[in-house]
């Protein structure tokens, strides 16, 4: 007897727990969270990461001034790209307009920068010398 | 209780339906009752499979030899410890016990993720349940109901079969089940990816804790069963390519190929179906294993007939999670396209590609292997049997090159790798493997595959131990910190990396502890007691064994022995003194079983000593006490290295924790990281 009460009593215990959401209408929550990483985020994230494992790699000497500067060029240019895009996905977002121009500014100029034709190092727009290896630029390599 | 216990599983059957219903309903509708409701249905079959096991357990502690699973796995006299443990100790229980542990792991599921991942939540519940459900089906209906009862009650039980009488049984185990089990997350998450469209690099990172996790249980597992078979099979080797061992192998080859394969998808965008496919495929190959195991396909082929119906079972679900599978990934085919491709045969990403293929690959010999008896039983009528010769000629060499990617991973350049950065890292290293094995070589050692083997592991361990120096080194020089302390902050502010590298040194030592079976050695001595027989190690040392002496213990029923013969063997090494080994023959009296053998080990750091007492010259006289009846065939064998397993395995282990622990607060970090590189990118640009 004892023991049908106890199976009843755990069977009652069951349903009761977990036809209470729907019965009362408790809801969870479905939504994503804020603080989660945007897919544009993430792909900023990466290429970060991606470049501080350049430096890391050129700091602790497994990569040559070469290899670096090169790899790291390329990379510099993917994360410009992954900063704009997450920039533009989050357009709406007010900030102070005049230093957004002026990070725009600087970032195109990196992104369409000097390239040194002596190391293929990518300069910031304007310069004259390449800050890698002291050659100079010229205005035709701009772009 | 055992009753409640047996009402505990029925009940769970319809909630496990409700919960898989509820679940996708509510994933479908968005409608957040219905989810809420899916996962408090885990939870409720998390409360009711644990009274089950409960059950069980009160039903091995009560000898309650009525039921079928108490009859076969206990007596009376077995140990109270074995009698708790009995639960894992059959096929029966061992399902029960998954069961259990599927929910536990989805209760800690549907906890963390209470406020987080919400839109994942409905298909990960629906999903859990799905698999949860096929469990209790099992259980229920597939003839293995830890619950059914005998037609008669027997006055005692069988008992357990003595060679599971031994602590590394008892935790063997439950380790590999939670390895396996644990899986059911990431798969759940993938399936979820799939079916919300999420299919960005977020469902790895929410699934990457419990890849290592389960990584972390069924290496350490294995491990275990492989310290098993060393100790208790009583013939000084830890691996048999058993179907059994390679059940539980294969999961491990796959989540491994996963774990690095990974790496390409959040560095490169690259790999998307591969990697979704490896998850899937992992899982499938875990429940291949319980199958495997636990269905008595393999263990007999015979038992093929009496077990049809959970064969048939388990195959069905099988295909379903297959055909399901590829349903999934071919209709997300166009958002699972690949962001970048490989630039450079030579580059780490084709390492990573590489080290995937040779992992695949073993897991396709190994599985093939296994298999193959059976298919060729099934459609010729013979029995072939595919021994170790096979699976050591293929995986060996893959082993080779998986070894020597070990070393290579690290220090090749991302993209492309130029001919300087080959030549500036690898130069010492190549150098460092070549003088080792000309070295080894000039000391005697000729057997070829270890020699090859330990050089590329001097190879790889060159590498490995160089950058931890470098990055100490350049950390100690920019921080201006002590080398402990860079060294410890080091491995704390990049513990992927560096938990990876410690996983990697205990790959390294293991393989070097397989390679000294090279070097086994193997004697056999018929002595009498006082006889001394001399034994040369490969190290170069001599063992002096004397005999002491035979000592017999006629069974008082206790712990369920009819006789025990204990053999005892004082140790001299060079001369010196070592102390005393003994090694058994055990007879039990429950089960028809030969003898069992225990053995007497002396371990050192380069070698372990394995006595084993293999015959008694006169088993009747020596049980009888019979002064002239002491002569025994003594076996005594060398395994030179063989503690680098173990130690090995512990590295292991610790570089999957370092790699598993929490940060501080990782969203918090990583936004400071990313906030922080954008300034140094832009600085070291300009």
């Amino acid at each position: 007897m004892t023991l049908y009460v106890g199976v009843a009593l755990v069977a009652a215990a069951v349903v009761l727990f977990i036809l209470q959401p729907v019965v009362k209408g408790i809801h969870a929550s479905l939504e994503r969270d804020d603080d989660e990483l945007t897919e544009t985020e993430a792909r900023k994230r990466v290429a970060l990461l991606a470049l501080r494992d350049v430096e890391y790699d050129f700091l602790s000497g497994k990569l040559d001034e070469q290899d670096y500067r090169s790899l790291k060029s390329e990379l510099t240019a993917e994360a410009l790209a992954a900063l704009e895009a997450d920039d533009a996905s989050r357009a709406d977002h007010g900030s102070d307009q005049e230093i957004e121009a002026e990070i725009a500014r600087l970032r195109t100029g990196l992104k369409v920068g000097a390239r040194c034709l002596s190391c293929g190092y990518t300069n910031a727009h304007g310069s004259r010398f390449c800050s890698a290896c002291g050659h100079a630029l010229t205005d035709a390599v701009a772009g | 209780m055992t009753i409640l216990g047996e009402f505990a599983l029925w009940i769970s059957l319809p909630v496990a339906v409700w919960g898989v219903v509820l679940g996708f309903a509510g994933g479908r509708s968005q409608r957040g009752d219905l989810v809420l409701s899916a996962e408090r249905s885990i939870y409720a079959v998390f409360g009711l499979l644990v009274i089950a096991c409960l059950g069980v357990g009160a039903a091995f502690l009560g000898d309650r030899f009525e039921y079928w699973y108490i009859a076969n796995y206990s007596n009376t006299n077995l140990e109270l410890f074995y009698k708790v443990t009995g639960l894992w100790a059959g096929q029966r229980g061992s399902l029960l016990f998954w069961a259990v542990l599927v929910a536990l792991f989805g209760v800690i599921t549907v906890i963390t993720n209470r406020n987080k991942n919400r839109e994942f939540m409905p298909y990960v519940a629906g999903v859990l349940q799905t698999i949860l459900l096929f469990f209790i089906v099992v259980l229920l209906f597939a003839d293995v109901n830890p619950f059914e009862r005998l037609a008669f009650t027997p006055a005692d039980g069988r008992g357990l079969n003595p060679q599971l009488q031994n602590y590394w049984m008892t935790i063997h185990p439950p380790t590999l089940y939670l390895g396996f089990t644990a899986f059911t997350i990431p798969f759940a998450f993938a399936v979820a990816a799939l079916l919300n469209g999420r299919l960005d690099a977020r469902w790895i990172q929410l699934t990457r804790r419990w890849i290592l996790t389960s990584w972390l249980f069924l290496s350490v597992g294995i491990v275990f069963g492989m310290r098993w078979a060393y100790e208790e099979l009583g013939w000084g080797g830890y691996w048999f390519w058993d179907p059994v061992e390679n059940a539980s192998l294969l999961p491990w080859l796959t989540a491994t190929a996963f774990l690095h394969s990974i790496q390409i998808q959040e560095n490169r965008g690259m790999l998307k179906v591969w990697n979704m496919s490896l998850v899937l495929l992992t899982f499938l190959l875990t429940i291949f294993a319980t199958f495997l195991t636990r269905s008595g396909l393999i263990e007999s082929v015979h038992s093929f007939a009496q077990e049809l119906k959970i064969a048939y079972i388990f195959l069905s679900f099988m295909g379903a999670v297959l055909a399901l599978s590829v349903v999934l990934i071919l209709y997300r085919l166009p958002e699972l396209r690949s962001e970048n491709q490989i630039e450079s045969f030579v580059s780490r990403e084709s390492a990573f590609l590489f080290n995937n293929l040779l992992l695949l690959g073993a897991a396709f010999s190994v599985m093939w292997g296994t298999m193959f008896p059976l298919i060729s039983e099934g459609f010729t009528g013979q029995e072939i049997s595919v021994g170790p010769p096979f699976f050591e000629k293929v995986n060996f060499p893959i082993g080779l090159v998986l070894l020597a990617l070990v070393g290579i991973g690290p220090v090749i350049a991302w993209r492309r790798a130029t001919k300087r950065n080959l030549q500036k890292n690898f130069t010492i290293p190549v150098t460092v493997g070549a003088v080792t094995g000309i070295v080894l070589f000039a000391l005697g050692a000729r057997h070829e595959l270890s020699l090859v083997t330990w050089s590329i592991s001097a190879f790889v361990l060159t590498i490995i131990g160089t950058e931890f120096w470098k990055g100490t080194r350049s950390r100690a020089r920019i921080e201006g910190e002590g080398y402990a302390l860079a060294f410890f902050h080091l491995i704390t502010r990049n513990r992927r990396r560096w938990g990876g590298y410690t996983v990697h040194v205990g790959f390294v030592l293991m393989v070097i502890g397989f390679a000294g079976a090279g070097y086994n050695m193997d004697s056999r001595f018929n002595v009498e007691p006082g006889d001394i027989v001399e034994v040369e190690s490969p190290f170069g040392h001599t063992y002096e064994l004397t005999y002491e002496g035979l000592s017999m213990s006629i069974g008082r029923g206790e712990r369920n022995l009819l006789w025990q013969a204990i053999a005892t063997v004082s140790v001299r090494q060079d001369g010196v003194p070592k102390g005393v080994l003994t090694t058994e023959k055990r007879q039990y009296t429950n089960r028809d079983t030969q003898p069992m053998t225990e053995v007497g080990i002396r371990s050192i750091i380069q070698e372990d000593l394995y006595l084993i007492l293999s015959a008694m010259n006169d088993t009747g006289g020596a049980l009888r006490n019979d002064p002239g009846a002491q002569g025994i065939d003594l076996q005594v064998l060398i395994k030179p290295l063989v503690n680098w397993i173990w130690i090995g395995c512990l590295f292991i282990a610790l570089g999957t924790v370092i790699a598993l622990w929490p940060s501080v607060d990782r969203t918090r970090l990583a936004r400071e990281k990313a906030v922080g590189s954008t300034e140094s990118a832009a600085a070291g640009a300009d």
